[in-house]
């Protein structure tokens, strides 16, 4: 769920942002959240925290990086840095790594922080059902620990960033209930939760634990954070001191732009707007199926113009899916696919679908394609007559029927890791979670192979991408910025997270 | 009046059975979505079946209902399928919010609409077609747009009152009554709307009939022939309608609570639904309709006390 969470925020954000673009005794310290003396970090979330279940930090995260630690953090590539384990090695092929983990520290319940626990923890984690970790098999040896997987994974440290560890205790209280969930959080992180302070849903409160190992990163000794769902409530307490940041919509972007006392920070195209043309084979719908339709549908949008108007220069064009700088990422490639209808048209007649076809499209609310993106890539696509018929959904089932293979041509704004092989997983392998019609390809899995088989991992990412391209699997159009409004008296110098959505827990300064 | 207060009960009773059990049904059905919501879309469907027999989401219909109505029956409104908390602790903080919000609202609504539904009927002329054009004006604005001027007038510009957040009493008395002041206000403006103009018209009703003229004539003080004859048969409709707008005091609660970021029950029900918590959703919808129930009751009560023909109903 964590990991659903973390890829659903990125459609809410994509959304929130991409767009054209007191009493204030809530603070420990008075007007302005107290931050200047380094009281009480207040922080406002747009969503609430899916409890205590200790998981990759979910979309807005700071709760669970503030309670629990983590054995490795990690770098905005994905490269996993020293934390709980000060030293380490992964294996070059992708199935191990030794650590030694750290001395000294310990959970909120007085238990040492050692290998034991933190073997205690994935060994839980890997018969979770939800477990990316699967048959991993971990031992110690003192401060050491070895965790091995049962076969090669090139996203191995990518999956052990961020793992957070609690403490033992309290995994064995979890698996005694029923639905073997975490109500407290015992973790041996920066902070501690203040429960009295606390109100599940609204506000939760943090004091700063001094014995953690790397306090000085964490300069405030009160942290809170409260739960603001409307973008309207989230300024309105931006402007008013309530919070001391909070990440930002297309609707309050230039609110808190002109707002005295403000500053944005801006974060670079970690969204990635396009359509993903699954059903490669034209299984659902034939015309799919056909190159040149998928190569017509590229050459409708001016993706020049959708950067400048439509985002309103909050967004730059993108002729590819992967975050620049990442390692699929092809640098200085053209637009393989300039906007050019009446050649669309042409490839369309070629194909045989100058009639064109309908194609259903699922949308959610505040999901990541409706306000800005739907009627325009309605429009652009029936100049070749393709009808879009909208689908809207929503409850509990509405992920599962977005990625359950209905909707062969989802179009949704994703963001793209800056660890570029989480992206091909997700998106291009036939298990991928968004290539909703898990299609098999002879070519992208041979060069999988070799990318497992850690082959010159860098050069076959980008030919991923240059077949994803050849073969228009998708439509990219803009990468889309995200906007993170916080005081002027809170220092932010750039966000470390990996996936580039929001700053980390140890970025506030 | 002892008979007809225990078929009220009995009737209550039903109504509450009733409900949610409708709720129940609405939600049955959906067990894989929900199972896979909680365990992420990274999962294979072996682990969502597994997940739906854990969460008892594979059982018949009525064996879970009966579950949680046992359970109900026994204190225990289970635990969120999401985040573990105990769907009591959860609603233990939540209440407070709505209840504070919807009583102040009701309390603040029945003392100024009888003042403004009492003035326009007995003064008539001006002051009563300004009433009623402020009742209609008030009627007609939505409350989250009043709640928007509320918050840029008194909270952005003039900083008197918190744009968001709520403060328990138990924390600060005076950060509790700041941070309900304007979302009470907001609610407050449609809610008097309303009951002033139905005020106004059995009060106008009651003025008109023969036994006022009459104590009139026997010289009966106009201030006792208001508040002790004419109120008093006036108080039946009013009740009614202060009973329906507590209905929607706690419907439109939902909205003025996100737009103030309360954590209130509204905001609790809006993100349990979306999810299919069911535990969550079952327990709000319970004190909901509990809550309906008991101001129902005790209209019927207090109309009884004000009409003894209605004691017999």
């Amino acid at each position: 769920m964590r990991h659903l969470a973390r890829r659903a925020a990125v459609v809410a954000a994509a959304v929130a942002v991409a767009v054209g673009a007191t009493l204030s005794g809530c603070t420990s310290t008075g007007t302005g959240g107290g931050s200047s003396a380094k009281g009480t970090l207040t922080l406002g979330m747009t969503a609430d925290i899916p409890g205590w279940t200790p998981a990759q930090p979910s979309y807005q995260g700071w709760p669970a990086m503030a309670v629990y630690d983590q054995i490795f953090r990690c770098d905005a590539k994905g490269n996993p840095q020293p934390d709980m384990a000060d030293t380490f090695t992964f294996s070059s092929d992708n199935t191990s790594f030794t650590a030694h983990i750290r001395t000294g520290q310990k959970f909120s319940d007085g238990e040492a922080v050692d290998a034991k626990a933190v073997k205690t923890y994935l060994d839980w984690s890997a018969v979770q059902a939800n477990s990316r970790l699967k048959g991993l098999k971990v031992t110690t040896s003192g401060d050491n620990l070895t965790a091995t997987l049962p076969s090669a994974n090139p996203l191995f440290k990518l999956l052990m960033c961020y793992q957070i560890v609690p403490s033992p205790k309290a995994i064995a209280a979890a698996e005694k209930t029923k639905n073997e969930v975490f109500a407290k959080p015992i973790g041996s992180g920066p902070y501690i939760l203040d429960a009295q302070a606390t109100t599940a849903g609204s506000v939760y409160t943090f004091t700063k634990n001094d014995d953690y190992w790397d306090s000085k990163t964490f300069p405030y000794k009160k942290l809170v954070v409260k739960v603001l769902k409307s973008d309207t409530a989230a300024i309105n307490a931006l402007k008013t001191g309530q919070i001391d940041g909070t990440l930002l919509s297309s609707a309050t972007l230039k609110e808190a732009q002109s707002a005295a006392g403000l500053k944005v920070l801006t974060l670079k195209g970690p969204n990635t707007t396009r359509l993903l043309i699954t059903d490669h084979q034209g299984k659902v719908i034939p015309a799919l199926g056909n190159l040149d339709v998928r190569k017509a549908i590229n050459m409708v949008f001016d993706r020049d113009s959708m950067a400048k108007d439509l985002y309103q220069g909050n967004a730059t064009p993108a002729y590819q899916i992967f975050k620049p700088g990442s390692d699929a990422y092809i640098p200085g490639l053209k637009d393989p696919y300039p906007y050019d209808v009446a050649k669309a048209k042409a490839l369309m007649a070629q194909a045989g679908y100058a009639d064109g076809f309908t194609v259903p499209i699922p949308v959610i609310e505040n999901g990541g394609n409706i306000d800005l993106l739907l009627p325009y890539v309605t429009q652009q696509l029936a100049l070749l007559n393709i009808k879009v018929q909208q689908v809207p959904l929503s409850g509990p089932n509405m992920y599962s029927d977005l990625l359950g293979g209905k909707y062969p041509m989802p179009l949704w704004q994703l963001g793209n890791y800056g660890a570029s092989l989480q992206d091909i997983q997700d998106y291009v392998l036939p298990s991928g979670i968004w290539n909703v019609e898990h299609q098999d390809d002879p070519t992208v899995d041979g060069i999988w192979s070799k990318i497992v088989a850690g082959e010159d991992v860098k050069k076959n990412e980008q030919a991923i991408n240059q077949y994803t391209i050849d073969q228009a699997w998708f439509v990219p159009m803009v990468y889309a910025d995200n906007f993170y409004g916080h005081s002027s008296k809170v220092r932010i110098d750039g966000s470390t997270d990996f996936a580039g959505l929001q700053p980390m827990l140890w970025d506030f300064k | 009046m002892l008979v007809a207060l225990v078929k009220k009960l009995a009737r209550a009773v039903g109504v509450l059975l009733i409900v949610t059990f409708v709720t129940f049904s609405l939600m049955y059905g959906n067990g894989p979505g929900i199972a896979r919501a909680v365990l992420g879309l990274q999962a294979t469907q072996a682990d969502v079946q597994r997940e739906v027999v854990r969460l008892g989401l594979d059982q018949p219909l009525f064996v879970q209902y009966g579950r949680w109505l046992g359970g109900v029956l026994t204190g225990d409104l289970g635990t969120s399928f999401f985040t573990g908390q105990r769907v009591s602790d959860a609603l233990a903080t939540r209440i407070p919010v709505t209840l504070s919000l919807v009583l102040i609202t009701l309390v603040l609504t029945v003392i100024l609409s009888v003042l403004l539904g009492v003035t326009a009927a007995v003064y008539g002329g001006w002051v009563d077609r300004v009433v009623q054009f402020l009742a209609v004006l008030g009627a007609a604005i939505p409350s989250y747009i009043i709640a928007i001027v509320l918050i840029f007038a008194l909270a952005l510009t003039l900083r008197i009152f918190p744009a968001t957040g709520y403060t328990s009493p138990d924390q600060s008395f005076v950060g509790w009554v700041s941070s309900i002041t304007l979302p009470v206000v907001a609610l407050l403006v449609g809610s008097i709307a309303g009951a002033a103009s139905q005020i106004r018209s059995a009060v106008a009703d009651v003025l008109g009939r023969d036994y006022v003229r009459t104590l009139r004539a026997r010289g009966v003080p106009e201030r006792e022939i208001i508040f002790v004859h004419v109120l008093r048969n006036a108080g039946g409709p009013g009740l009614i309608v202060l009973g329906l707008q507590t209905i929607y005091l706690i419907g439109g609660a939902v909205v003025i609570e996100l737009v103030f970021a309360l954590p209130g029950m509204g905001e609790l029900t809006n993100t349990s639904a979306q999810q299919g918590d069911v535990p969550l959703v079952m327990g709000v919808v319970l004190v909901i309709v509990l809550i309906v129930l008991i101001v129902n009751l005790l209209s019927d009560l207090a109309g009884a006390a004000l009409n003894p023909k209605a004691r017999k109903a």
